[in-house]
């Protein structure tokens, strides 16, 4: 069910222009300087990132390091009190500030998003053929059979068995990976460039997990579209993405391609929460226990990560690191970096 | 030395009211055996509904088993509010993975060390204050943090004083369900290092329920899988996780992401969990079995031995 082909004629018309190759001159969408601030708390200190067309990017970090906020602030999610600055360009269109109705022909349409929790995310009391094709109606235009035949397939290629009859059925007649299916399937519907699922397998339990990631990943192939994962697991991200972010604190502190990130990160973050995970095989080591917690709010002059790094130094605490590039797409804001001596 | 044992042990919950028809049952465990030996770990890992919660509760007497008995130490667990249990009860701590919840919110966490002490009539009040200061010394906390309340600590820290509160009148058998499920990365590192840590230098024994593999494979000498209220595989960790031979835990390890490398090996399983209320007949797992024949769809497989430390339940092992 899983790994069949969604090379259907449908699906030919789902590609957006892709092509790794054109990818290179224009990103999916670029974000930079990105500031969010709730009151007087600042959450987001500045965050540039840019999503290639059909990529698969990760964004990893614990609970509070902004990773969810940075997408809503781009899709106008947040309550009004928060401050947002900073630009999220998609196109020539620049999301941050933008009106309302700019805002609702790109969410479901050429942005959608998927959240953890599928159940509260659909309506209760509406049949998911209704969900469906309600976002058919607004981002597509189509609306009787057309829709119905077309939420059918969007069922079928989201592995849901028996769509035609599934139509029928209201969310609470479907598993907790059937409801996660349903709405990526709602995603799908308006052909979106960008697919942003926030903690999408969080709520699942293992074996179903790993048939929603890779069912992820699998459409992100096939339709070419650009999928953004954010999670605090870095094998699920790993699993999924070609390049992950690293955020902690309110910024990103390391991006680079998956492997590099895995294998070979630099920044001592990164590093100790690989060290926290315990390894599925070989050899138990200890595990790197990260003194301390993640900060609630990050005011620091420094660098965020200094109070719970085992290799800050006097510098780390008074000014802050920029970002810098140690290898083609690798990028580490770390000070002790620059020294090139902390091992 | 075993510390705990399970034999063959049944829960099951009526459903709806006895009033209508024959009365349905939700059998969250079924015939259940398992060991926890002294100053080992023992893990349980299953998905939701699998009943490994309940097996834990069991274990600590807060449920009846309907059929099936448990033995700690050697002894048949006494009557719930009995004297004797009470004493017992001394002797098999617990922890959640809800801290909030596990922690009364008005009281400091001195206050919340201290009161199983003055429950189990351990001390007077001057050597309960010595040895709240030791416990809180012993899970890393200061004596600052004493004096706080349960909202004022993070989940690490709250998780610390659960764990303090457990071990204050010295148990010796710990049943942790999901304690570091709730938790960050980073520090649920610190606290299965920590958990680690006081097993050795207390010798306890652990019964570790988990839905999380990694971390049960980190933690555990013995790893019991379980499938729909039944134990499907168990035996070492590393060989439960190195050469599974159940098709369930086959693909319930394919399904734990590798670093690097990810979904190498993954085996695809069909469908999700079914509900305890509507268990299929014959192998609870054969629908999503990707080996699955008739012999599976008919009987229901025992709990046969694999080698010398190892138990399958399935028709298509040979044993």
């Amino acid at each position: 069910m899983l790994h069949k082909s969604f090379h259907n004629s449908a699906g030919a018309a789902l590609l957006p222009a892709h092509g790794i190759g054109a990818s290179a001159t224009k990103p999916a969408i670029s974000i930079a300087g990105l500031r969010v601030a709730f009151g007087d708390v600042p959450v987001l200190h500045g965050v540039d990132l840019a999503v290639n067309k059909g990529e698969a990017l990760g964004i990893v970090g614990e609970s509070g390091c902004g990773k969810s906020v940075t997408w809503r602030a781009v899709l106008g999610l947040l309550p009004k009190s928060a401050e947002i600055g900073g630009e999220a360009r998609i196109g020539d269109l620049d999301l941050v500030g933008a009106r309302q109705s700019v805002l609702d022909r790109v969410r479901g349409g050429r942005i959608a998003m998927i959240f953890q929790d599928p159940a509260s995310a659909l309506n209760p009391v509406h049949r998911i053929g209704a969900q469906i094709t309600e976002a058919l109606r607004l981002h597509r235009g189509l609306s009787g059979a057309a829709a119905r035949a077309e939420a059918c397939r969007l069922l079928d290629q989201v592995g849901i068995a028996a769509a035609a009859s599934r139509l029928n059925a209201y969310p609470h007649e479907l598993s907790g990976g059937q409801n996660q299916r349903v709405m990526i399937a709602i995603a799908l519907a308006g052909r979106p460039e960008l697919l942003i699922a926030d903690e999408p397998t969080t709520a699942l339990d293992a074996t179903v997990q790993a048939q929603i990631l890779l069912l992820l990943k699998d459409i992100q192939r096939d339709t070419g579209m650009a999928l953004v994962m954010i999670s605090h697991d870095l094998a699920a991200v790993a699993a999924v993405c070609d390049r992950a972010c690293v955020m902690y604190a309110g910024q990103i502190v390391e991006t680079a391609p998956k492997h590099t990130l895995l294998t070979a990160p630099e920044h001592p973050y990164t590093r100790d929460l690989i060290g926290a995970i315990p390894p599925s095989h070989g050899p138990r080591m200890r595990l790197t226990a990260i003194a301390g917690a993640p900060p609630q709010r990050n005011l620091s002059p420094g660098c965020a990560y200094a109070p719970r790094c085992r290799h800050a130094i006097a510098v780390c605490r008074t000014s802050r690191p920029e970002p810098r590039q140690v290898a083609a797409r690798h990028s580490v804001r770390c000070l002790r970096l620059d020294a090139g001596t902390y091992q | 030395m075993t510390l705990l044992r399970l034999n063959n042990i049944t829960r099951r919950f009526p459903l709806g009211s006895p009033l209508y028809g024959p009365r349905k049952y939700l059998v969250a465990v079924d015939g259940v055996s398992l060991d926890v030996e002294m100053g080992r770990t023992t893990g349980i890992v299953g998905e939701s509904g699998c009943g490994k919660s309940t097996t834990g509760r069991i274990a600590l007497g807060l449920e009846p088993p309907d059929s099936g008995g448990v033995l700690f130490q050697g002894l048949p667990l006494p009557r719930i509010d009995s004297k004797k249990w009470r004493a017992q009860r001394r002797q098999m701590q617990l922890v959640f993975q809800d801290t909030l919840a596990a922690l009364d919110r008005r009281m400091t966490v001195s206050a919340l060390i201290a009161e199983p002490l003055a429950i189990h009539g351990i001390g007077d009040p001057a050597s309960r204050k010595q040895r709240v200061a030791e416990l809180l010394h012993g899970v890393g906390l200061g004596e600052g943090h004493g004096m706080l309340y349960p909202h004022q600590l993070s989940g690490g820290q709250r998780q610390r004083v659960v764990l303090a509160r457990a071990l204050a009148p010295k148990p010796s058998l710990l049943v942790c369900d999901e304690p570091v499920s709730a938790l960050d990365l980073s520090v649920q590192a610190q606290i299965v290092n920590l958990l680690m840590d006081l097993q050795q230098e207390l010798g306890l024994g652990l019964l570790f329920i988990s839905h999380d593999l990694r971390v049960v494979r980190h933690v555990s000498d013995r790893i019991v899988v379980m499938y729909l209220g039944r134990v499907v595989e168990q035996g070492r960790a590393d060989a439960i996780i190195d050469q599974p031979a159940h098709p369930y835990t086959q693909a319930l390890v394919s399904a734990m992401p590798r670093l690097p490398g990810g979904f190498d090996h993954y085996v695809a399983l069909p469908g999700e969990p079914p509900s305890p209320t509507d268990r299929p007949c014959g192998c609870p797992f054969h629908p999503r079995c990707p080996l699955a024949r008739d012999v599976c769809r008919q009987s229901l497989p025992e709990l046969l031995p694999l080698g010398p430390e190892r138990q399958v339940a399935c028709h298509l092992v040979r044993h």
